[in-house]
């Protein structure tokens, strides 16, 4: 989850709308999908060595670029082998568990592929001054797929229908938010096709709905929450509604998210029915089989909580605007080379330094052949760097590539847990005069840097820890 | 350093420099003529008694390559060569010119320096989007130097105004210097309520941007005998570089200058050139010194890490008076880089000039009281290259 929350107040005084109660996470503007799939990537990871991981599916509507994908990218900086699949699903807000259904069919295909991790990152944009503002937030979660013994949760069944839905829609090329014309008829189109979904994977397994622990399906409004819940016949409290009246309408990864806070208290063999919508439906029924690995999955990452506890409200509505990139300015921007970033991969995105064979020195990035330390020549081997660290210096630039654009940046020097010491901009950073400090710790990011070459140009930053293990 | 050294080997026998400021009725083909006339009409010299030029050039717009001399002097295709290494680009050509005369390959050579930075516009040194990496953070020039007064803030303790008064007394010597781009005399309160540039930096902290050129000519001592300077001719004693790290916030710590609250390259240069001039004391031995003050920090730690000081007591030391035009060791007489700005290929040169004049007596702002013995030093890049030159009066 992004660190901003806007409360929706804000927005409907900026419009004179009816006040609705809650917040919506908001992206930075150095945020985007693809940087968010890739902090919710770093938190499925914790603990697993993602060379051994066989795939990554990235689930989203908004896609960085629409020819090139997203996948590739975030397998990369999440440091996956190259000998792997990846694969983006988009354009419907159901990619998420469509992702996830193809990646079980992937497995169950496939001997040589055992685990796919599966992203879901959204970060639409609503027309301001409509109300879609007080729905639409940004998100990503994650969850890594795989085959194997004493797994903490089994994926039983899924089901899918395929409808021609007649909204909402954004035309390709043409549109930059989100248009529909019929409201009611986009309802009917959801009431029918998440529950026709649901029911049917009940039906096949002979399941009854009380039989349901938990169940995680997408929704965009609490009143249509509510209503689905009671046609499907959930019990009290199954229906999981965590999400919308702090968080917002996360798009892709809304099931997914829901599905993680149904975990903070797992029941023993507790059965659970995930399902998205869009375009049609899938519902994919899972079931607890070792409650204390599922436990102890959750007190080893962030996770949706600790992301939650760790975000902050916006102050103003303008700022939203800024971070969404609705208003016209003039951002900052640089020269690119995609000769350098080809080169330079293992450094600017996998985060390798290298470490002296003579006198144990780490140091960053990969790009001088002799020690700084000791000055020996050609005895440095790459390694992997740790995303925290400590500010040894600092400054906070307002003069960044002559112009004053979103200044201040803070400058950080950041010693790293581990070795190695970076030259990383904060992000992240309320009233940096006040609280930037020498010693203050800090975690790594990956962000969205500039666009040069109309190229998007993505590097590590750090921000004020958030509690990521 | 060799074993001969260049030390009472050239002689500068004549020098001068143009007004420096924001001067867009000048090019940098003016700017260089004119410093160029000044210094041959100063030794007296014709054009044509140059056998071959140096000049120091920082950015490519001011001009690329030596043909930059030949088009602005007309020297008839004399040998000429643009140095550039940062900050002590102009200095570094005078280093060059200095080992053409030493060597006997030339007996008059012309260093010099020139470059045009306000057709660039004002907010800061021009460049920053296109130098280095594409995805590597390259903080502006005054959020380099920062960092190393955070750090120094923390180590050293101290604050905002002991580095604001580097400006005030740097401004209160530019104020009588006739070619300074600022004349105005500050207050620390001024200093302090400026503007951030880059935190905790504030405008009055930073050196600003500035068009100006200065040439010097060198030959042998024995052939400066026959010169207009014969009686009074400036020797240089020593000229050293040394070059560090372009990128100091990746040197781990307890490698050089990882703990940035000194600088390296001026702490070697500074070592080099006291060797081959065989000065042991400096703060006894020199009189006055042009100490790169890009930014008020700059010249804090650079006295330090020329032994003027301790480490550490800079601060102090400046607050005592000790680096005061009239005090122990004066520091910019002239009034710095704060005072002239900083057209980055002539500065090495300008502070040349300004010690040889010092040394001669004939300072065009304040004359540092019997000043026998100079230094003049440049700080580029990320304290990257650090040029050290020391003159002296002819025996």
């Amino acid at each position: 989850m992004p660190r901003y929350l806007l409360p929706r107040d804000l927005i409907g005084k900026a419009w004179d709308f009816p006040i609705v109660p809650g917040t919506k996470a908001i992206a930075m503007e150095d945020e985007d999908s693809l940087t968010m799939a890739v902090e919710a990537g770093l938190d499925c990871l914790m603990g697993f060595d993602p060379k051994t991981v066989d795939g990554l599916f990235f689930a989203s509507t908004t896609q960085v670029y629409t020819e090139k994908d997203s996948a590739s990218l975030i397998a990369t900086v999440l440091d996956m082998r190259e000998d792997i699949i990846t694969a983006d699903f988009t354009d419907s807000l159901k990619a998420g568990t469509t992702a996830v259904s193809r990646a079980v069919d992937t497995i169950k295909a496939n001997k040589d592929i055992k685990s796919i991790l599966v992203v879901a990152s959204d970060t639409r944009a609503p027309e301001p001054s409509t109300m879609w503002e007080y729905g639409f937030a940004d998100g990503a979660a994650a969850l890594l797929i795989a085959e194997g013994e004493n797994l903490p949760l089994s994926i039983d069944d899924y089901y899918s229908v395929s409808t021609n839905v007649t909204g909402p829609w954004k035309r390709a090329g043409k549109d930059k938010f989100i248009r529909t014309y019929e409201p009611k008829m986009d309802a009917r189109f959801y009431f029918e096709s998440i529950t026709k979904v649901m029911l049917e994977v009940l039906k096949r397994n002979n399941l009854k709905p009380e039989e349901i622990s938990a169940a995680a399906y997408y929704y965009n409004n609490p009143r249509m929450h509510g209503s689905v819940s009671k046609l499907m016949k959930f019990a009290g409290g199954v229906a999981q509604n965590s999400v919308f009246f702090q968080l917002g309408d996360l798009g892709t990864p809304m099931p997914f998210i829901l599905l993680i806070g149904a975990f903070r208290r797992p029941k023993p063999d507790a059965k659970i029915i995930m399902a998205g919508f869009g375009d049609g439906a899938d519902a994919i029924l899972l079931q607890v089989q070792n409650r204390d690995a599922l436990r102890d999955l959750g007190k080893t990452r962030m996770g949706v909580l600790g992301h939650q506890k760790s975000m902050v409200s916006l102050k103003n509505y303008n700022k939203y605007l800024d971070f969404k990139e609705v208003l016209e300015k003039d951002r900052y921007t640089r020269k690119s080379s995609a000769v350098l970033i080809w080169r330079d991969t293992a450094s600017v995105y996998k985060w390798y330094g290298v470490k002296c064979k003579s006198c144990g020195a780490i140091q960053y990035p990969d790009m001088l052949r002799s020690c700084y330390i000791c000055r020996a020549d050609d005895q440095l081997e790459q390694v992997k760097l740790g995303l925290k660290g400590t500010i040894f210096t600092y400054t906070l630039d307002h003069l960044v590539g002559g112009n004053y654009l979103d200044t201040p940046v803070p400058r950080c020097v950041v010693d790293l847990d581990g070795g190695g010491r970076v030259l990383l901009n904060m992000t992240e950073i309320e009233k940096p005069e006040e609280n930037v400090q020498i010693g203050m710790r800090v975690e790594l990011t990956f962000r969205k840097e500039h666009e040069g070459a109309e190229f998007k140009n993505y590097y590590w930053k750090c921000r004020p820890e958030r509690g990521r293990p | 350093m060799g074993r001969k050294g260049i030390k009472d080997k050239v002689a500068i026998i004549g020098c001068d420099m143009t007004k420096y400021g924001e001067l867009w009725n000048k090019n940098q083909y003016d700017l260089l003529f004119e410093a160029f006339q000044g210094a041959i009409k100063d030794a007296g010299i014709k054009k044509d008694e140059v056998d071959a030029s140096w000049v120091g050039i920082f950015y490519y717009f001011t001009g690329l390559s030596g043909a930059m001399v030949e088009d602005i002097l007309r020297l008839d295709g004399k040998p000429s060569t643009r140095v550039e290494n940062y900050c002590a680009s102009g200095m570094d050509a005078f280093r060059n010119a200095s080992f053409a005369i030493a060597s006997g390959a030339y007996d008059v050579a012309l260093a010099c320096g020139v470059e045009k930075l306000m057709d660039e516009g004002g907010s800061g040194l021009p460049g920053f989007k296109q130098f280095g990496h594409p995805l590597y953070p390259t903080p502006s020039a005054p959020a380099m130097f920062s960092m190393a007064a955070t750090r120094s803030f923390h180590e050293y303790g101290w604050t905002k105004e002991d580095l604001a008064r580097v400006a005030v007394k740097n401004h209160d010597n530019g104020a009588d210097h006739p070619k300074a781009h600022f004349r105005s005399r500050i207050t620390i309160d001024q200093v302090m309520k400026a503007p951030m540039i880059a935190d905790p930096l504030g405008r009055f902290d930073c050196c600003a941007m500035s068009d100006g050129s200065a040439a010097l000519i060198l030959t042998t001592p024995e052939l400066a005998e026959s010169y207009a300077h014969a009686d009074d001719y400036i020797l240089v004693k020593a000229n050293a570089i040394s070059c560090q790290t372009n990128f100091p916030w990746y040197v781990p710590q307890g490698g050089p200058g990882a703990e940035f609250t000194h600088f390296p390259a001026t702490e070697k240069a500074g070592e080099y050139a006291y060797k081959e001039a065989g000065i042991t004391n400096p703060r006894k031995e020199i009189d006055c010194a042009e100490v790169h003050d890009c930014f008020t920090i700059t010249e804090l730690l650079n006295c330090q890490d020329l032994q003027f000081c301790e480490k550490g007591k800079a601060a102090e030391e400046l607050k005592n008076g000790t680096f005061n035009w009239d005090g122990e060791i004066a520091i910019n007489p002239s009034g710095g880089l704060k005072s002239f700005g900083h057209p980055i290929g002539s500065t090495g040169c300008r502070m040349l000039t300004e010690i040889t004049k010092q040394l001669q007596g004939r300072a065009e702002g304040r004359q540092v009281p019997d000043a026998k013995v100079g230094l003049c030093h440049n700080l580029g890049g990320a304290f990257t290259v650090c040029s050290v030159t020391v003159l002296g009066q002819r025996d």
